[in-house]
């Protein structure tokens, strides 16, 4: 026995001794992203529903298998921070706020800037004007906006007085506050503007100078009834139109391209029998395009007051040239938000009930891909990498 | 059952009751209240207003999506939180500034304004999540969007839950 032992001891060694060591680890590696990010990497927030001091944001790959092969990295957001990205330079910029105590204490307004190949917070600008303190929304992507060449950067502020601050990203401060009359979300209009919806069922535009200051400002007289059809938030910007879903189903096109915004054509997403089924939109985030123009939007059925934001059990496509359905798109489970990807071969992508993504093939509506092991975090908004 | 269980199942039995919903999405966080060139939203007084009381007939449990005064919240219910269905848990503090909704009461048919006031200060609470949206508009009427965080005015933005006080019967 003991002759057999001191053999197999003798092999083991031996063996051991052919394998080649494995190389010495260096300390201080750190991985860095391509840029421009592929069109299949996705952006989503975390909101941290039930931690909301420190959310965050995650670069993911949606044709990932399982977390090592979808998760590529990640940058933190405070308290429901906003969130853009430009397209002409590396830079991703995130509206947040921070206390020195965690939950109280001090607290400190502040536009971060990473680096979209780094992840890592490159600049910042603090924001500390009382009266210009961010709105936290949860479900808005218009609560911030790029415009002029990506020159500016705007954002929603909610006191309750209600304000867009600007920001000139290029002298990296804080240049204007533009008073709002009850109004909200930011769309980029004409050459240097922004146009915002507003509680009577009016919308307001602004243009700006090279310094940040208004110049000129317009207006619609109110054109809906908030009590009994309001419009979302929400649009869908295609090209230099905005696609605003009502609640009951309407589309109201509005044209931003000229210094101020002005009305466009209403039309219906519904045919009777969609009426019948009472189709309605609805969702956290519920219109969206693709590379193409075309439109997107999140319905559910057996709508009624209250149901507008229902997750939806289906994506419509519409050509918003002829103003036709072009597509109904199942979902596997009900969807609370959506985004689809840019290039040749869009995607879309949902946020669903359980708190998971699943991926879509945009074009014929098959199901790829889920992406769950999400555990405690809420990956709510989806936002297309750029 | 752990959290994501949880989250299903909420969600699954939220999806049977009423085809399903936004959620989490609810109304949140919350600011300072600057100086502002607004005027203060319907319900700003809502501190310093005299509470009527409740109705006579108030049927229904607080800590539940169906009980009618909750026809508009958006966030977890005080009630599940160490509070009650008016005061906020131990060591929050009330925001003053709030969104309005209209609730039937069934028991005896009429319609009461509801201010749901965020309790603020603590981290979130996470129990007895609740979102109904019966009266709910854009964030572009503010005073009825419950896509806010309405703690504003208290020193910290930080969400914990909502309590729904009665402000009065509503005018036909």
């Amino acid at each position: 026995m003991l002759k057999q032992f001191l053999r197999f001891m003798l092999l083991l060694g031996m063996t051991q001794s052919a394998l080649a060591d494995l190389p010495i680890d260096k300390p201080g590696r750190i991985e860095t992203l391509p840029v421009p990010y592929p069109n299949d990497w996705v952006i989503v927030h975390d909101v941290a529903f039930d931690h909301m001091s420190v959310g965050r944001f995650m670069v993911l790959d949606i044709n990932g298998g399982d977390i090592k092969d979808f998760f590529k990295g990640s940058f933190n957001g405070g308290f429901i921070a906003a969130f853009t990205q430009a397209l002409k330079k590396p830079e991703m910029y995130v509206l947040e706020h921070y206390y020195d105590r965690g939950t109280r204490g001090n607290r400190t307004d502040v536009l971060t800037i990473y680096d979209r190949a780094t992840l890592e917070p490159v600049d910042e600008i603090i924001l500390d004007d009382p009266k210009l303190k961010r709105a936290e929304i949860l479900v808005s992507k218009f609560v911030i906006s790029l415009i002029d060449d990506e020159r500016f950067l705007l954002f929603y502020s909610f006191t309750p007085g209600t304000f867009v601050t600007v920001i000139d990203l290029e002298k990296r401060e804080v240049v204007n506050g533009v008073p709002l009359p009850t109004c909200a979300g930011i769309y980029p209009t004409g050459k240097r503007g922004f146009s915002s919806l507003c509680g009577n069922g009016s919308m307001v535009s602004f243009q700006l100078d090279e310094d940040g200051q208004v110049t000129e400002q317009g207006k619609i007289e109110p054109f809906f009834d908030v009590d009994r059809d309001a419009l979302f938030e929400r649009p869908a910007i295609i090209g230099d139109t905005g696609y605003f879903p009502s609640f009951s189903g309407a589309v109201q096109e509005i044209d931003l391209s000229g210094a101020a915004a002005s009305l466009g054509e209403q039309w219906s997403l519904l045919n009777d029998e969609d009426r019948e089924q009472n189709w309605r939109p609805g969702g956290a985030w519920l219109a969206a395009t693709d590379s193409t123009g075309r439109l997107y939007v999140m319905m559910h059925e057996n709508g009624e007051e209250g149901s507008h934001d229902y997750p939806g059990s289906e994506i419509w496509v519409f050509d918003p040239d002829s103003k036709t359905r072009v597509q109904r798109i199942p979902l596997t489970l009900p969807a609370i938000a959506f985004d689809i990807t840019m290039g040749d071969a869009p995607k879309i992508v949902t946020t669903n009930i359980e708190m998971s993504l699943e991926v879509y093939d945009a074009r014929s509506g098959e199901h790829l891909n889920t992406i769950a092991d999400f555990y405690h975090n809420w990956p709510l908004l989806v936002y297309a990498s750029q | 059952m752990n959290w994501l269980d949880n989250l299903t199942e909420k969600f699954s039995r939220n999806v049977a009751r009423t085809s399903s919903r936004r959620g989490f999405l609810c109304g949140l966080g919350g600011v300072i209240a600057g100086g502002s060139i607004m005027p203060l939203l319907p319900v700003a007084r809502a501190a310093d207003a005299e509470q009527p009381g409740p109705p006579t007939v108030d049927p229904g449990d607080p800590a539940t999506y169906e009980y009618w005064r909750n026809c508009a919240i958006d966030g977890y219910l005080c009630s599940c939180c160490g509070g009650t269905i008016n005061s906020c848990p131990p060591g929050t503090e009330m925001s003053t500034i709030t969104w309005i909704g209209t609730c039937k009461n069934p028991g005896d048919g009429k319609d009461y304004i509801i201010s749901y006031n965020d309790c603020c200060g603590k981290t979130s609470c996470g129990n007895c999540f609740c979102n109904r949206n019966e009266g709910d508009r854009p964030t572009y009427r503010p005073h009825t969007s419950n896509d806010y965080n309405w703690c504003l005015g208290t020193e910290s933005t930080a969400y914990h839950c909502t309590v729904n006080l009665i402000l009065g019967v509503a005018i036909k």
